[in-house]
């Protein structure tokens, strides 16, 4: 048996996947990116997410984001802001996807509803090579997003961005076509398309059955959040109520506000934490001045001269009976009345099926959804499928997109007669929760707070209230993540059980059970990368290529064109923890930039003392090694490490009759970019004085 | 196990000098637990040769393998097609491998990376000791379970001589009086009396002064 593994390639099976993964409806590779924007490489980590996600800019705003619900993080201290990173690669960068394919198969595709579901339908049947029309009955597209979410949320112009995107990829949209009215599905076969996607969404806003719901004054949530949203004003009294707990009633309260409405309130039948959104919006609506009033139930719109006068309530015992079904019940006699001028009715969406008529076959449920496979999305007639809020109800827009791409794969596979998966969405277990014992090693990191408008300024305009990341709050934020499923991974074949893993741990995760004759790594890896350097056996390899331990970045420098011509070339490692590297070395100075070049490397543990030596086979004239203090490091220990093995690595470079200047090791923070730089240009001067036989 | 040191990198520069193609190997058993002799040794090493050539501007291949255990022929035939152009192999096993590769490959140069030292283990990461030294009979049931064959600097068998002192040996006082530490242990396990008992002198042909030596499990041997 021989073992060749100067570099370790194996079938590096990554069983057990990241929770924040999983948790997301298009599984989304939330690690991955937040692990690429921690190495400051924001267009990968862009493309990476436009890979599987056709809205990223609108996602990263108003995504319920179960991700972080579900990222281990909580564990430690608070979850990674997955969404809000989206958001900044949204926001900031824009690169055409790699996937965009040169296959073109002759069959159309009839996509219904511009929408989330809709738009990443067609996003994805276009990159499998399908020319797709969508027909959307407004003039705009975005649907839901458009009519329902206000713009301090999600700014219009983010929507057409992402819009603009799927477009470039051959994507046509025909606005102002009404579905059941402009054209049918029989309109639709003759005009040559193949197979139709619904996902038109719900269009009608539910009403109450009481008395007074017929009086002026009284509004649907959608229509009035759709009216303001395209004309920028409604009419509206100085004491508004909102009747629903969901975000589309957060929604109408917080636009009343900045129409200028005197008082705000909202009113919904459950209590506080039974309330059907985020505790986020809420506290939000609430910080901007909406009154809740919570655990009340409407029983009649009382009205003076044909207008709305206020609400009569009656108070709720339960809102859901005992076998959880919604089935409210009231205190008889626990009637009081909230006055309002205007009363927003924000209790639920139903669907309009209109456009079924002269279409038999398509199976529907009590509720006014359309019923599908849930696996391929079809409906109970051939070649036509339905996702999104008409068959989810109420979802989520991820979750509309979800069913969306699902039906674009099950579509290809009916036309071209294949069988193809996304393996994204295989089964697979998730990273379990971080064993409590190894909690305390692992360091606190303050989340990144979202900078926002200030309160006094954002009623006064539907201006965006939170302002997005800057890149290097982004690049501090995905530092926290702590790489969950794709850590250190020994490779059975090589692990010669020697101990060292279990023993270099700062975590105390490598094990070797009773029995095994390899050590075992569990999903607790830190990704430190110490035991990938000392194991002797060269065993250990990061699971995933996105780290390499500075060995591409250093080969990147050679590549560099008259590289050799540079005399002296330094090569300076430094820690990225804490530093966005344009944030860094922000002095332009040349001796720096036509002398030094940079491999950062998310904590030097991570670095093999034989890639000091590399750098020099390679052609540089002086290493300068910048590792973090003590107190910064993310990792708490990699600083006695570094310090031995750039020792070490001056032992082996003295053995072979080198100066002893020609490697050095600082310990100075990179986020101290003065500092580092006047380190390396000394270490330029030394090294112009060093008269040594070296080319 | 066995535990070897690395050759200053001086004296490997010197044996491998003219050669152009050269084969690092190392070897996957006790040298790499003790890490001198494997794959990460390899790679730092092959590196430190490649930079030295080109520091003297002098031309060299240096090609990277290990094996297993290089004392086992089937595993050296292994890398036969690795080495067969190498002008020389540079084996970072044990003295067993050396001679291993050595015999296989009689036309291709071979030589030691390491100096093989003693049979011992780590006490804690980093830190090897000798403990035992081969004397091919066995005598720690009577000692505490400490060998004084091996830890001892003149490996008496009858008690400490007069240098022990505060514990310490008097070679060198960074190495425990392995004869107090027996002491001790004996006295723990109320064997103290066991030290009276005087230990004739010791049969040594069993052990370093009968090269070579050779066992055989006659049960175990096949027919050629
Ligand atoms: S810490 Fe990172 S990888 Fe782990 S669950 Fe959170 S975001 Fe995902
Ligand atoms: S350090 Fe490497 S060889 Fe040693 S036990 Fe760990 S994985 Fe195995
Ligand atoms: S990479 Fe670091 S955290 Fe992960 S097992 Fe190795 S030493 Fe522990
Ligand atoms: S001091 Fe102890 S270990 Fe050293 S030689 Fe004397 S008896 Fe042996």
């Amino acid at each position: 048996m021989t073992v060749t593994n100067t570099c370790v390639t194996f079938d590096k099976k990554i069983n057990e996947e990241a929770p924040c993964i999983l948790a997301c409806p298009i599984r989304q590779d939330a690690r991955d990116y937040v692990q690429l924007i921690a190495r400051g490489r924001f267009s990968e980590a862009f493309r990476l997410v436009r890979e599987r996600n056709p809205l990223p800019a609108a996602c990263g705003r108003i995504c319920t984001h179960p991700c972080e619900t579900k990222c281990r993080r909580n564990s430690t201290d608070a979850p990674i802001a997955i969404a809000w990173l989206k958001r900044v690669l949204g926001d900031n960068f824009s690169e055409e996807t790699r996937k965009i394919t040169t296959e073109k198969y002759p069959e159309k595709i009839a996509i219904i509803g511009a929408g989330p579901a809709g738009l990443a339908a067609a996003n994805d049947l276009a990159l499998f090579g399908y020319s797709c029309t969508i027909f959307e009955s407004n003039s705009t597209p975005g649907g839901m997003l458009r009519m329902g979410v206000p713009p301090y949320r999600l700014p219009r112009k983010t929507i057409d961005n992402d819009v603009e995107f799927i477009k470039k990829l051959g994507v046509e949209i025909q606005y102002n076509t009404t579905f059941g009215a402009d054209i049918t599905f029989a309109s639709l076969k003759e005009d040559g398309f193949s197979a139709v996607f619904i996902g038109i969404g719900l269009i009608e806003s539910r009403t109450l059955n009481i008395e007074g719901v017929q009086l002026g004054g009284v509004l649907k949530g959608i229509s009035f959040l759709n009216e303001v949203n395209t004309t920028g004003s409604a009419r509206i009294g100085k004491n508004v109520l909102v009747i629903g707990g969901g975000a589309v009633a957060m929604d109408c309260a917080r636009t009343a506000l900045r129409l200028k409405s005197h008082k705000v309130s909202v009113a919904c039948l459950e209590s506080r934490k039974e309330m059907p959104t985020t505790d986020f919006e809420i506290e939000e609506a609430v910080h901007e001045g909406v009154v809740l009033y919570n655990s009340v139930g409407p029983k009649r719109i009382v009205g003076k001269d044909g207008k709305v006068a206020g609400l009569e309530t009656l108070r709720v015992k339960h809102v859901f009976d005992e076998q959880k079904r919604f089935n409210p019940a009231f205190y008889e006699g626990s009637e009081s009345v909230i006055e309002a001028d205007t009363i927003i009715l924000a209790i639920g969406q139903a669907s309009n099926l209109s456009f079924l008529k002269g279409q038999d076959g398509i199976q529907i449920t009590r509720g006014g959804t359309i019923v599908v496979n849930p696996a391929t999305f079809s409906t109970s007639v051939h070649g036509i499928y339905a996702g999104g809020d008409i068959v989810l109800g109420r979802g989520t827009m991820t979750e509309s997109m979800a069913q969306g791409k699902k039906a674009a794969i099950a579509i290809h596979n009916a036309l071209r007669n294949t069988a193809i998966k996304d393996e994204k969405w295989a089964e697979k277990p998730a990273v379990p929760e971080v064993l409590p014992s190894r909690i305390s090693f692992i360091k606190k990191e303050q989340k990144q707070e979202m900078p926002v408008m200030p309160l006094e300024e954002r009623l006064n305009s539907f201006d965006e209230v939170e302002l997005g990341f800057r890149l290097n709050e982004a690049v501090k934020e995905a530092q926290r993540c702590m790489n969950c499923g794709a850590g250190a991974l020994v490779d059975d074949n090589l692990c010669v059980g020697c101990l060292t893993c279990v023993r270099v741990c700062p975590f105390e995760v490598p094990e070797i059970k009773r029995g095994d004759t390899t050590a075992y790594i569990d999903g607790d890896c830190q990704s430190c990368g110490l035991c990938i350097v000392e194991c002797p056996a060269k065993a250990i390899s990061f699971k995933t290529p996105l780290e390499d331990c500075g060995r591409d970045a250093l080969e990147a420098v050679f590549q560099e064109k008259f590289i050799q011509g540079v005399k002296p070339l330094i090569i300076n490692f430094y820690c990225q923890y804490g530093v966005y590297y344009e944030d860094t070395i922000d002095a332009i100075d040349d001796a720096f930039f036509s002398h030094v070049r940079r491999v950062g490397v998310l904590g030097l543990g991570k670095v093999d003392p034989s890639l000091y030596l590399k750098a020099f086979e390679l052609g540089a004239h002086g290493v300068v090694v910048t590792a973090c203090k003590d107190d910064i490091c993310h990792f708490c220990k990699d600083r006695e490490w570094v310090e031995r093995r750039t020792k070490f690595a001056s032992q082996l470079l003295g053995g072979l009759g080198m100066e002893p200047g020609r490697l050095r090791t600082h310990f100075v923070s990179s986020q101290n970019g003065k500092e580092v730089l006047e380190l390396a240009l000394r270490m330029v001067e030394d090294m112009k004085n060093l008269s040594s036989g070296q080319s | 196990m066995i535990v070897a040191s690395s050759k200053p990198f001086q004296e490997i520069k010197q044996m491998l000098s003219g050669f152009k193609k050269v084969c690092v190997l190392g070897c996957g058993s006790c040298v790499t637990i003790c890490h001198t002799g494997g794959e990460k040794q390899v790679i730092e090493l092959a590196a430190q040769l490649r930079l030295s050539a080109k520091l003297e501007g002098r031309e060299v291949e240096v090609i990277e393998d290990s094996t297993l255990r290089q004392c086992e022929w089937e595993f050296i035939e292994d890398i036969r097609e690795v080495i067969q152009d190498c002008d020389a192999v540079l084996s970072i096993a044990c003295g067993i491998g050396v001679q291993y590769m050595a015999e296989r490959f009689p036309k291709i140069r071979v030589f030691p990376g390491l100096n093989t030292t003693f049979m011992g283990g780590p006490t804690e990461q980093g830190i090897f000791w000798e403990r035992c030294a081969g004397c091919g009979n066995c005598i720690l049931g009577t000692t505490g379970g400490l060998c004084p064959v091996s830890r001892c600097a003149k490996s008496l068998l009858n008690g400490p001589c007069g240098g022990s002192q505060n514990g310490k040996c008097e070679v060198s006082q960074e190495t425990p009086c392995v004869w107090h530490q027996i002491y001790d242990q004996l006295d723990t396990q109320r064997l103290l009396a066991t030290m009276e008992t005087i230990v004739p002198p010791k049969d040594w042909t069993t052990g370093m002064e009968n090269h070579p030596r050779k066992m055989i499990l006659e049960h175990l041997v096949m027919k050629k």
